[in-house]
């Protein structure tokens, strides 16, 4: 009996060991990290030196602060912004996609999807000098009689970080758009074709509800990363382009304030996990593989 | 099939045409000046060169940023496949708390990489960890890790039950099954694994300036030189890395797409 008992014990010992190595390098490396930021978020600094105290300091001077606010709606609007020229750009590309066959789907799918895996910095600085006054764009837009001189106005502002990030990010958006439009069942076209309605009908009421969720999880990737990112408006968006990125990590740098930059953080992973869970939640296929 | 085409169709095609112009313009503007001379910033079209990757050659910088990157690259693959292997063994093994560690696992790959940089930025200092290239291997391996543990723990999944059971009835031990049915299974997502970690390794820049030390990965070292400008030589290091990732696609592909599907296609 008592043996028995035993080595009941020493196996649930041992599974509880295992639990616990198993979760030993994820809560060290990931949890513990993430609880100390959220702690900092509630320390202040002063005279360069970081008080251990708690105090909501830094979430009042957020939303009281007349600086903060204004950026963070400006880059909500632009990571919208960028999501819905994604989807406008990708959406007839991952149509188009679906009407090829076999080999070729994939391989153009493949062709769109490798930009992705290029060095991230050298598509920025590309993307800049062809924004910029000696760039490509401007010296096709006066060679075509567009433009009269080159303008200025697609780089270092606003317009230059929403280009940017709209280029570097449409893969994320014909991703998920072209594997909700090959999840539509063939036979639900034919049909909707066999009863009489146009191309047009066929598409507005089946293709395009059918891959809704699709597009949804596409904003939802696509604004994610842009609001994440913090390089590419410091590097294209100079001195008038301003985002809440790069205020975020500006508090790591030259403004040395880590607690505020905890604080901010703790604003954009709120906004994070909103938008994630909005595209979940709209990003479900209900009942189409059925 | 050409023959059905919608004039609607030709519409999406144009679209498509597009946007991979879009998505190749920023690869194909350096690449092609990389073969011709450049001089005061301007690209001369009218005089091919090599020049600029004889330059590259003799670039220490660079060439030290790009081993550097190599070295980690490297460290952060066995460390993530290992980890990763086995926290997907501990969630197939059907343990408790593998949604919970699922979830923790997923945490850096979600959240913005600025975040997961930023927490761990701190957390090396409050743990008085000087930042150096084990701080940045460390970077990197909490972020690759949700993909090498979501490739092996998907192969696991498909894995037939019958395989683990027939080793178990001709008599081989835990371990025995362990070592000469489950792993060689699994060998080829782990490799497939290994490879998308090392080209997001390869590439992560967001994470590694808020970590790095002095010592420093290629492309921190390029956002570092990208606000003086770039020098010529630099436009053929990136046709190379062009080269070498597609080189990797390729592989990535080769290991992880079944064999099979190409004959359903």
């Amino acid at each position: 009996m008592s043996a028995a008992g035993s080595m009941q014990l020493a196996e649930r010992c041992r599974a509880l060991s295992v639990t616990a190595l198993a979760f030993a390098l994820p809560v060290l490396l990931i949890l513990v990290p993430l609880a100390i930021f959220l702690v900092y978020s509630f320390f202040s600094v002063d005279h360069g030196e970081i008080r251990h105290e708690l105090s909501l300091g830094n979430y009042v001077r957020f939303f009281t602060d007349p600086v903060f606010l204004p950026v963070f709606r400006n880059t909500l609007v632009l990571c919208v912004s960028v999501a819905v020229i994604c989807i406008l750009l990708a959406y007839p590309a991952a149509c188009f996609l679906t009407t090829l066959k076999g080999r070729w789907r994939y391989a153009l799918l493949m062709l769109l999807m490798v930009p992705l895996l290029m060095s991230y910095v050298i598509k920025i600085y590309a993307i800049r000098s062809i924004l910029g006054l000696n760039g490509f764009l401007n010296q096709a837009l006066v060679w075509a009689g567009i433009l009269e001189e080159p303008s200025p106005l697609f780089v270092f502002n606003m317009n230059a970080i929403l280009l940017t990030l709209t280029l570097l990010l449409i893969p994320f958006a014909i991703l998920p758009i072209f594997l909700s439009l090959e999840r539509i069942p063939q036979n639900l076209i034919s049909a909707s074709e066999d009863l009489g309605a146009s191309r047009l009908q066929t598409f507005l009421r089946i293709t395009l509800p059918l891959s809704l969720p699709g597009v949804a999880t596409a904003a939802s990737f696509v604004f994610v990363l842009a609001i994440g990112d913090f390089l590419t408006p410091q590097m294209v968006g100079g001195v008038n382009g301003f985002t809440f990125g790069r205020v975020l990590y500006s508090q790591f740098g030259t403004a040395y304030n880590w607690p505020f930059g905890a604080a901010l953080s703790v604003m954009l992973a709120l906004v994070v996990i909103v938008a994630i869970l909005l595209g979940e939640r709209f990003g479900r296929n209900r009942g189409a593989s059925a | 099939m050409s023959a059905r085409w919608h004039p609607s169709t030709i519409a999406l095609a144009a679209v498509t045409m597009v946007v991979a112009v879009l998505l190749y313009s920023p690869l194909f503007v350096p690449i092609l000046s990389s073969f011709f001379v450049v001089s005061h910033g301007q690209v001369d079209w009218s005089r091919p060169s090599l020049s600029a990757y004889v330059t590259l050659s003799g670039n220490r910088e660079i060439l030290a940023a790009l081993r550097t990157t190599l070295v980690v690259g490297l460290c952060t693959v066995v460390l993530s496949v290992v980890t990763g292997t086995l926290l997907a063994l501990y969630h197939h093994g059907r343990r408790s708390g593998r949604a919970l560690l699922q979830f923790i696992v997923f945490l850096p790959f979600l959240m913005p990489p600025v975040i997961s940089g930023l927490a761990l930025l701190i957390f090396f200092r409050e743990a008085g960890i000087e930042r150096s290239l084990l701080t940045v291997v460390i970077g990197h391996t909490v972020f690759v890790l949700a993909i090498v543990y979501r490739t092996v723990l998907t192969r696991l999944q498909s894995m037939s039950r019958t395989l683990v059971e027939a080793s178990y009835d001709l008599g081989a031990s835990r371990w025995q099954t362990f070592w000469r049915v489950v792993l060689p299974n699994l060998a080829s997502a782990m490799a497939g694994g290994a490879i998308l970690a090392f080209a997001l390794s390869f590439d992560e820049t967001m994470i590694t300036i808020l970590v790095t030390g002095t010592q420093t990965t290629l492309p921190v070292r390029l956002w570092a030189m990208m606000r003086l400008g770039f020098s010529p030589d630099i436009n053929a290091l990136v046709a190379l890395i062009l080269m070498f990732t597609v080189l990797m696609c390729v592989l990535a592909a080769h290991f992880l797409v079944p064999r099979r599907s190409a004959d359903t296609a």
